[in-house]
């Protein structure tokens, strides 16, 4: 079976040689297999952001390799990797990143309009994305009309119109209320279990997490623990997790 | 400790602050070129021969000062902006708010007065070069120039002391109001959607009719020179108004259209560049149509100017047809006119008894000679030739003026070959001698003319060439012209440098929203472009508005200038590229701000 992340013996070190250097991620090995949900967990400073950085092309690893839908993308010129995170990846930041001189609809439209898809095909794409949301009825209001959880649910449409071959969560919830990250997580656990879209998330949240089929853990830029869902009810599994950090953290 | 902590403060922004320092010296050496010219009564009224020229200048006083606060407002705003934060920390921590506002009133002020220190003496530097590039560049003759005038630094000095003091006050006040939250979110806090479309629409239809209005009032006040003193005012009321309704509508409604039409508005990033240009044009619109009005004054200047130089040429080429007219040429002045780039040449002699003086005819069937002819009603020269000078009274009056003085009092007959030998007396040789321009050729004319002063001292008092006639009339047109090249120069430094300014501060705003389109695919090319794009229509709206409100202003000068939409090409052409200047440069910035 194809996999959709496979990343090998990444390395990544900062600061120049000779000087002090400090390796943010060491021999990290991983996959994410179509339609899995892998999360991400870790501490502050575990390497979790440079890892994202690295997959979603914005940081390049010291060395090693880094292979996203079959294509190494560690040997991409800056263009191709521009082109490559506006075919292949879709992104859901914590702080939404919506522009918010353009409507929910224009937010969500961007990532075709940028690869040039006709607009006959714009308009089918925007409003079945946002049915499967629930944006139909907010479409036409600006970011600053609508509330925390909407504008997530905003960006997870733009992150998904173009479908993407994985979306990439960088602690999507971390600035919803409980409320508003239960109901986003739903969605996401929905449309990965309906559309079969993979996704990978950055959390340090258990409670996000336990959504997830699988979970790495890292720590000091390696990856420590793996844990399964399998059978697993999500409340048992948020309880596994607890548990896992526990002990991972010592 | 925490005046310590403010200043290690501006040391970590310095960039900002240079530009906020630059800004603000431009400001106040601009302000005092103006001065330096508006307050110097005995350069105004040695320099130009009309009445209203004073009334101009105190007019462009009270309208540059008005342009300064606006600039000065602006850079107060960005100030604040740069330092609320960190105000608000310190708070945070404890400092008392009174002392917070005495550090915000004491930066305020001293930045202010700092910056129009140093730009009033850029200001005097600038004046001594610019007036004496303009003043060999153009061949110019200005009276009481200096580029050092003491009113004048004293009134810069005291305008913007005075509103330092004033952002000062208002900055401590309003940072004292401010909560210790608002100050530290204030980034973060939303912009505010307006939507409303029946107003948009009203103002639009207002705007055109307040430019309409404004464009027939300079109409009417060009052809009723009598009405200028009310004209003026009225068309500047009604054209600012004008333009303000206009951008803010009228530009608003093109883009919201273009928005509408999805064919155009969802190609990779249009709809982020209108969007970005909507939002900014209800923020842009005070400063698009400040720099608009200032951008007609500044080319209006110019071409106004360049007009009275124009005029120059007319006035010189009417007077006399020869542009050089030697007698009895010697060796020097003989060489001297090989070196002229000749397009017609005649020589003519003549001998006098005393009564009258005697031409051979046949030496004007070989080579008419050429005059000038003015008419009356358009004031437009024409330049003919006769052979026949004897029924030709304007081509007699052209030969009179290529004699020595004591032989223009004389008759002049024109007699057949055997008449002309039988005649007794001094034979005397006329050389004159068209160019192809004399401008170009102006070098080597000036110099056969002063050599023909030395041949012919009575010449001096007379004078009678072109020469002397140019000399007399730039004398009286080029203080006119020099006003219009140097305030033309500095309104366009002060416009374009207000509008980068405006621009280049909401930079700092723009660097998320870019960064996250690089970030969701975008590739540097088009994010490079969307900044080129959007930079583009924020200069071309004004340079738009402002060349309508030229072309049509120059109405007000159909009377006082011959043909002033002549050769308008010239100052438009420099014009666009000392403002394209400040486009790229502008551009330049603005992604070195946003772009990584």
């Amino acid at each position: 079976m194809q996999k959709i992340v496979d990343v090998q013996n990444v390395e990544k070190i900062y600061g120049k040689a000779g000087e002090k250097q400090f390796k943010a991620l060491s021999d990290v090995n991983f996959e994410v297999k179509p339609g899995e949900f892998v999360g991400i967990m870790g501490a502050s400073g575990s390497g979790k952001t440079t890892l994202l950085n690295i997959l979603s092309t914005l940081d390049t690893p010291t060395s090693g390799r880094v292979q996203i839908a079959g294509q190494d993308i560690t040997k991409l010129n800056n263009n191709q990797m521009a082109d490559f995170r506006a075919n292949k990846i879709g992104f859901i930041f914590q702080d939404f990143n919506l522009l918010e001189n353009l409507t929910a609809y224009e937010n969500i439209a961007l990532p075709l309009a940028l690869q040039n898809v006709s607009t006959k095909k714009i308009k089918p794409a925007v409003s079945s994305i946002a049915e499967k949301l629930g944006l139909t009825e907010i479409l036409n209001h600006y970011p600053t009309e609508l509330s925390g959880g909407q504008k997530q649910r905003v960006a997870a449409a733009r992150a998904l119109v173009h479908e993407p071959s994985i979306v990439f969560g960088d602690e999507p919830t971390g600035a919803l209320d409980s409320k508003s990250a239960r109901a986003l997580l739903d969605t996401l656990a929905k449309i990965n279990r309906d559309d079969d879209v993979s996704i990978l998330l950055v959390t340090h949240d258990p409670f996000s997490a336990s959504y997830c089929d699988r979970i790495l853990f890292i720590k000091d830029g390696e990856i420590g623990q793996e844990l399964k869902k399998e059978d697993n009810s999500r409340a048992e599994f948020y309880q596994e997790i607890l548990d896992s950090l526990g002990t991972f953290a010592e | 400790m925490l005046n310590k902590l403010a200043l290690s403060g501006i040391k970590h922004r310095i960039r900002d602050y240079s530009v906020l320092f630059s800004g603000l010296m431009i400001a106040s050496a601009i302000f005092y070129m103006f001065m330096s010219l508006a307050t110097n009564q005995a350069f105004l009224s040695s320099n130009s021969p009309a009445s209203a020229t004073s009334f101009i200048f105190a007019f462009g006083i009270v309208l540059l000062a008005i342009i300064t606060i606006v600039y000065i407002n602006y850079a107060n705003t960005f100030l604040l902006s740069m330092r609320q934060k960190e105000y608000g920390m310190f708070m945070m921590l404890g400092a008392k708010s009174s002392k917070i506002s005495r550090m915000i009133f004491v930066e305020t002020f001293a930045i202010g007065a700092i910056s129009t220190l140093i730009g009033s003496a850029i200001g005097i530097v600038a004046t001594k070069f610019v007036g004496q590039w303009l003043i060999s560049a153009l061949d110019m003759q200005v009276k009481h120039f200096s580029s050092f005038y003491a009113p004048a630094l004293l009134w810069t000095l005291l305008f913007f002391v005075v509103i330092f003091a004033f952002s000062a006050i208002r900055n401590a006040v309003s940072l004292r109001r401010s909560k210790v939250l608002t100050l530290l979110n204030r980034d973060s806090q939303p912009v505010k959607i307006k939507r409303n479309g029946v107003i948009k629409a009203v103002q639009a239809v207002l705007g055109l009719a307040l430019l309409a209005a404004g464009y027939y009032t300079m109409y009417f006040s060009g052809n009723n020179p009598g009405a200028i003193y009310v004209g003026i005012p009225v068309a500047l009321v009604t054209i600012v108004g004008g333009s303000y309704f206009t951008i803010n509508a009228f530009v608003t409604s093109v883009i919201v259209m273009l928005k509408k039409k999805t064919s155009f508005s969802q190609k990779g990033l249009n709809n982020f560049t209108l969007s970005q240009l909507s939002f900014r044009i209800n923020d842009y619109t005070k400063i698009l149509s400040m720099v608009s009005i200032m951008f007609a004054l500044a080319l209006g200047a110019i071409t106004v100017g360049l007009g009275f130089n124009n005029q120059i040429d007319n006035v010189v080429n009417g007077q006399n047809y020869y542009d050089v007219q030697v007698t009895d040429p010697d060796q020097a002045q003989t060489k001297r006119i090989k070196s002229l780039n000749v397009s017609k040449k005649a020589t003519y002699n003549f001998k006098t008894d005393g009564k009258a003086v005697y031409y051979r005819s046949s030496q004007f069937k070989s080579q008419p000679v050429g005059y000038s002819q003015m008419n009356m009603q358009t004031m437009a020269f024409k330049m003919k030739s006769s052979n026949d000078p004897a029924n030709n009274s304007n081509a007699r009056y052209e030969l009179m003026n290529t004699r020595l003085p004591q032989y223009r009092v004389l008759d002049a007959k024109f007699v057949s070959d055997a008449q002309y030998d039988a005649i007794n007396g001094k034979e005397t040789t006329t050389v004159l001698v068209k160019t192809n321009s004399f401008k170009n050729n102006l070098p080597t004319i000036k110099a056969i003319s002063k050599a023909e002063n030395k041949r012919y001292p009575s010449l001096k008092q007379a004078g009678g060439d072109k020469y002397a006639a140019y000399t007399i009339v730039n004398g009286f047109f080029s203080g006119l012209e020099f006003m219009g090249f140097f305030l033309g120069i500095a309104f366009l430094a002060m416009l374009a440098s207000c509008l980068m300014f405006k621009i280049l501060s909401g930079a700092n705003g723009d660097v998320k929203r870019y960064n996250m389109l690089y970030k969701i695919g975008t590739k540097q090319k088009v994010l490079r472009s969307t900044i080129n794009k959007e930079i583009a229509v924020l200069f071309s709206v004004p340079a738009i508005l402002g060349i309508i409100h030229v072309l049509i202003g120059l109405q007000l000068f159909v009377k006082i200038l011959y043909q002033p939409y002549r050769n308008i090409e010239i100052p438009f052409a420099i014009f666009l590229v000392l403002y394209l200047g400040y486009y790229f440069l502008t551009r330049y910035l603005y992604k070195k701000i946003v772009l990584k």
